[in-house]
């Protein structure tokens, strides 16, 4: 009796205690970090980004390179995680809690400009926009005004295995300017050869489709960003065969993941990777390979006007319209926006290809880099970067590719390909009004 | 005959067992090999385990993260259990009228996917004084009151014998003194199995925590993992050491719980 | 139990109490659901209200405007969301079945009071819900990769000549879903029948045994009967837990191929932020969510009689 007592009573003091922790928990804001809204210019100012070896290790440099004064945060969140936390705090409308700088990928930074209209800060006045790679700029402004400070591209080459190509009795000048057949035919000849497989693609990602059209100067849209481009768009078509043909060619090596994709070419089971730049480090992660990779410039689809360079990912810092603005903007201008040197730094020390033209010209951009048999990799990077194609990726590129990606199944068990691209861009109409 | 039941009941249970603690054991393999070992999906136990965890411990804040998830998920499930229990003993014993009704409609706010209020929630918190955006408080407060366990500890009264509320009123017992004293170490299997349901939902809440917390000293486990995976060339291994590192609060809360389901602990209770 | 009634001779259903007394706990008996009904309205209703304001506008982002019933027609006509929701339905009549007979059956074997290890066996079973959802994803689509561990052992069995598209198939990427999602959940449900169980007293089985009743009747003249309360209780979760299933299609299948194994939640998630935002849309597709639940629900509590 006495101890259920004491039992009630221990249990209505937890509940105090609790309660008052909880109270605790939330006191402990008063001093918050970055609240908006009201007016004042704020000490400290933030930033989100999503990989610390990369952007965010960027941004530090930045930071160290930066020569006035700044108290810069920068936090750490996963990118699909950025863009639900930028979503439901400018549409709640209240700017609090976000940041002052924010890392969008080119690809959804119009459909970010477009819905939350005075959310961003334009920033075209801190720096000179002539001096950037024109594909960065088309999806980085809006009505004439320049959002983005262009970071990193993600200009496209085609990573291939030394070893395999010669045993199958291809050379890298055979891999240089050649179009996405003649990729097809050596693969076929690789796989013969070798018995390796050519490329690992994941069924659910159409991201090689888009590199294959940007290099035609195509996307899903228009120009105008906004109306569907399917039916009639023969870049797109090609693509589709392409794709097709890889496939019935038996020499993709399926994975259904990032780690399996990495798998796939880190265990030595697949010749060639055509990707964005970035996958470089994982591909030098595999320390037993050094000194069989190669770039090639990325294959063209076989079209009048199509060239060997392309893109895949790539993103742009934007400032929000918030106290600490013109700061934050200063800060991206002084530095990603017209220091050479840092440039260097950045190539050297973190291994991200910026769209900065003068950079180009430095001292560590033509260095020679071991693991790819010496190959100047960056300089030949940011030679392809100078050519790809720009072309305005509009507000529905994910929308589009979901409804792509549904019809493709229908188009691999040979389903028409006009049939195919009418009925994507039917449903792609009705859809996004 | 007894003894082929036995042997397939325990051949089922062992299956059972392997294909459910698999991915597990997996995962503790896993903190032993090196990132490209990890995503190539090796079997077996490698020599990276220290290195993963010293990798682990220099990148990223693991300790603040623990602590703060520790605080959230204690609270929490402190408070959904206490508030649940109240309600769902409050609408089985007592004949309120309408009660049905109000608990029926209760019940719908668990049947919108949490997706679709997150936004308004949000502004609701923008606007509140002590319990605003990227506090703690405002990481619990939405999770400690759900209709789902009002719902569970309602069904577990309904085998709850009602007898004992007429004994404790006899007795000379508040309401809330019947409550405390019979109703609470009566039910301690389904206070322990709504425990670790609490424990582990907060433990592993990801969706209102990501858009409530900003700054990195508030941030909770599952975001610093979800961090981990986000760059281009994650280290797996590393991932791998995190998420056992999460993983071990709740199958340990889960473990320490589990002994309240023994059978036959009821009957001295009881009597 | 039965003591205690011997002891007051005054059963629950027959006591006597006066009109003051009955009063006063109604009166209570509000004091005891107050906190939890006060913080439902605030945090749960006031945002489902402002939902349904938001499921009768559309545009992107912040641009939105009223638009009527516009959203509620484009459902009909949007094949998306008619995929969404046929796979959804898929997953609910197949999967949930299939993992409340699954829980029920290991909980039963595990209430045995003569089993060795059952702390052990417990713990497995329940070890997959708290798994990660990452390390889950990774190796979910290890073992159902091509060539991944699935296919080496039915092969190595014979029982398939070449490789299955476990992920990249609609029809088996739908199996792989279910599978995934039985593979985490059952342990969840077993512990509620477990912690249920407790409550049962032994004295029944033991009568039960005497009449010469085998394990089958006792499971369904006692154990079930018994249970109801919470097989509904696990049986409505469950329903609601698979209408909003999204953890396992975002990270295992990610929706494909094409669209397969898309589920509701994961279009809402799409609509609110893969694409281009409309948030007015995605308010009108959870508005069928609750709207299936509800019914669903008021079919299960209907069926297992519940009302009273």
């Amino acid at each position: 009796m006495n101890f259920a007592h004491w039992k009630k009573t221990g249990l209505l003091l937890l509940s105090v205690v609790t309660l008052l922790a909880l109270a605790a928990c939330s006191s402990d804001d008063a001093s918050g970090s970055s609240d908006g809204g009201n007016g004042e210019e704020p000490d400290k100012i933030t930033a989100w980004a999503w990989d610390p070896n990369f952007n965010i290790a960027a941004l530090e440099l930045a930071k160290d390179a930066y020569e006035e004064d700044l108290d810069l945060e920068i936090i750490e969140n996963a990118q699909d995680d950025i863009v639900q936390k930028l979503n439901t705090g400018l549409s709640s409308g209240s700017m609090k809690g976000m940041p002052n700088i924010v890392l969008i990928e080119d690809q959804r930074a119009q459909s970010f400009l477009q819905s939350y209209p005075d959310a961003f800060y334009p920033i075209g006045d801190y720096f000179s926009t002539d001096d950037f790679a024109p594909y960065k700029l088309a999806p980085t402004s809006l009505d004439g005004k320049q959002y983005g400070l262009p970071f990193d591209t993600g200009v496209t080459g085609l990573f291939f295995r030394t070893d395999y190509l010669e045993e199958a009795g291809y050379s890298k000048e055979d891999l240089t300017d050649i179009t996405w057949e003649k990729y097809i035919e050596i693969g076929k000849e690789v796989k013969a050869k070798t018995g390796k497989d050519m490329i690992s693609l994941d069924p659910n990602d159409l991201g090689i489709l888009r590199v294959m059209i940007q290099s035609a100067g195509s996307w899903y849209v228009e120009d105008d960003g906004k109306t569907v481009n399917l039916v009639d768009n023969e870049p797109l078509k090609k693509a589709f065969e392409n794709y097709k043909a890889m496939i019935e060619a038996d020499f993709v090596k399926a994975n259904s993941d990032w780690s399996q994709f990495i798998a796939a070419f880190n265990s030595g089971d697949v010749a060639t990777v055509p990707s964005g730049n970035w996958i470089a480090p994982s591909i030098e992660a595999e320390e037993s390979q050094a000194g069989k990779w190669e770039v090639a410039p990325i294959p063209r689809l076989n079209l009048e006007g199509a060239v060997n360079a392309s893109n895949q990912g790539g993103s742009s810092f934007y400032v929000l319209n918030i106290p600490g603005k013109e700061k934050a903007a200063e800060f991206l201008g002084a530095t990603f926006g017209s220091n050479e040197a840092f440039y260097q730094d950045l190539v050297l020390d973190v291994g991200a290809l910026g769209t900065y033209a003068p950079a180009a010209d430095g001292e560590a951009y033509q260095a020679e880099n071991d693991y790819f048999s010496g190959q100047p990799v960056i300089a030949d990077f940011s030679e392809w970067t100078e050519e790809i194609p720009s072309v305005n990726y509009g507000l529905h590129t994910y929308a589009i590719e979901d409804i792509l990606a549904a019809e493709m199944q229908n188009y691999l068990k040979g389903k028409d390909i006009e049939d195919v691209l009418a009925d994507a861009q039917a449903q792609a109409e009705s859809q996004l009004k | 005959m007894r003894k082929i039941k036995r042997i397939a009941t325990y051949t089922f249970l062992s299956v059972a067992s392997i294909v459910s603690i698999f991915p597990f054991l997996w995962m503790l393999v896993s903190m032993t090999n090196k990132s490209v070992d990890v995503t190539q999906g090796r079997l077996l136990p490698g020599t990276y385990l220290l290195e993963n965890l010293q990798a682990l411990f220099d990148t990223v804040d693991m300790g603040t993260a623990l602590l703060n998830s520790t605080i959230i998920a204690v609270i929490t499930t402190f408070l959904t259990l206490l508030i649940g229990s109240l309600a769902g003993y409050g609408f089985e014993i007592y004949r309120t009228p309408g009660k049905d009704r109000i608990f029926n409609l209760l019940l719908l706010s668990m049947m919108i996917p949490f997706a679709a209020i997150m936004i308004p929630l949000y502004r609701l918190f923008g606007g509140l004084p002590f319990f605003g955006i990227d506090t703690l408080a405002a990481a619990i407060l939405p999770t400690i009151i759900t209709a789902f366990f009002i719902f569970f500890f309602r069904q577990n009264t309904k085998m709850f014998a009602k007898e004992l509320v007429e004994a404790g009123r006899i007795d000379g017992l508040s309401e809330l003194g019947i409550f405390f004293r019979i109703y609470l170490p009566t039910m301690k299997t389904s206070y322990a199995a709504a425990a670790i349901i609490a424990f582990m939902n907060s433990w592993n809440n990801y969706l209102w925590p990501l858009v409530i917390l900003q700054s990195p000293e508030k941030q909770t486990i599952p975001l610093l993992i979800s961090n981990l995976g986000a760059g281009y060339s994650p280290d797996y291994g590393l991932i791998m050491s995190a998420i056992v590192i999460a993983t071990l609060p709740t199958a340990i809360v889960f473990f320490v719980m589990q002994k309240h389901f023994v059978a036959g602990m009821m009957g001295s209770v009881k009597g | 139990m039965s003591k205690v009634m011997k002891e007051t001779g005054l059963p629950y259903t027959a006591s006597k109490k006066t009109l003051g007394r009955r009063l006063k706990n109604n009166y209570i008996g509000w004091l005891f659901i107050l906190i939890a009904a006060a913080g439902i309205s605030l945090f749960y209703f006031y945002p489902m209200l402002r939902a349904l304001l938001l499921s009768f506008q559309s545009g992107m982002g912040a641009n939105l405007e009223y638009v009527g019933l516009d959203n509620y027609v484009r459902l009909f006509s949007d094949p998306t969301f008619i995929a969404a929701l046929t796979n959804t339905f898929i997953y609910l009549l197949i999967q949930v079945p299939v993992m409340i007979v699954l829980a029920l059956f290991f909980s039963v074997l595990l209430n045995d009071a003569t089993l060795k290890f059952k702390g052990f066996f417990r713990t497995a079973i329940f070890l997959p819900c708290v798994t990660s959802l990452v390390a889950y994803a990774v190796i979910f689509k290890y073992l159902f990769g091509v060539d991944g561990l699935i296919n080496k052992f039915l092969m190595n069995l014979s029982l398939i000549s070449e490789p299955l598209d476990w992920l990249s198939d609609p029809l088996l990427a739908k199996f792989t879903i279910i599978a995934a999602i039985t593979w985490r959940w059952t342990g969840y449900n077993m512990i509620f029948y477990l912690s249920a169980l407790q409550n049962v007293d032994r004295s029944m089985y033991e009568a039960a045994k005497i009449d010469g009743a085998s394990s089958l009747q006792q499971f369904f003249y006692i154990t079930v009967p018994m249970l109801k309360p919470i097989i509904l209780f696990t049986s409505i979760i469950s329903t609601i837990g698979t209408l909003q299933l999204f953890d396992e299609v975002m990270n295992i299948t990610n929706g494909g191929p094409g669209n397969a194994t898309l589920s509701i939640s994961m279009y809402i998630y799409n609509l609110s932020f893969e694409y281009s935002p409309d948030f007015g849309y995605a308010a009108t597709v959870s508005y069928v969510i609750v709207i299936l639940v509800v019914l669903l629900s008021l079919l299960q509590f209907k069926v297992a009689g519940d009302d009273k």
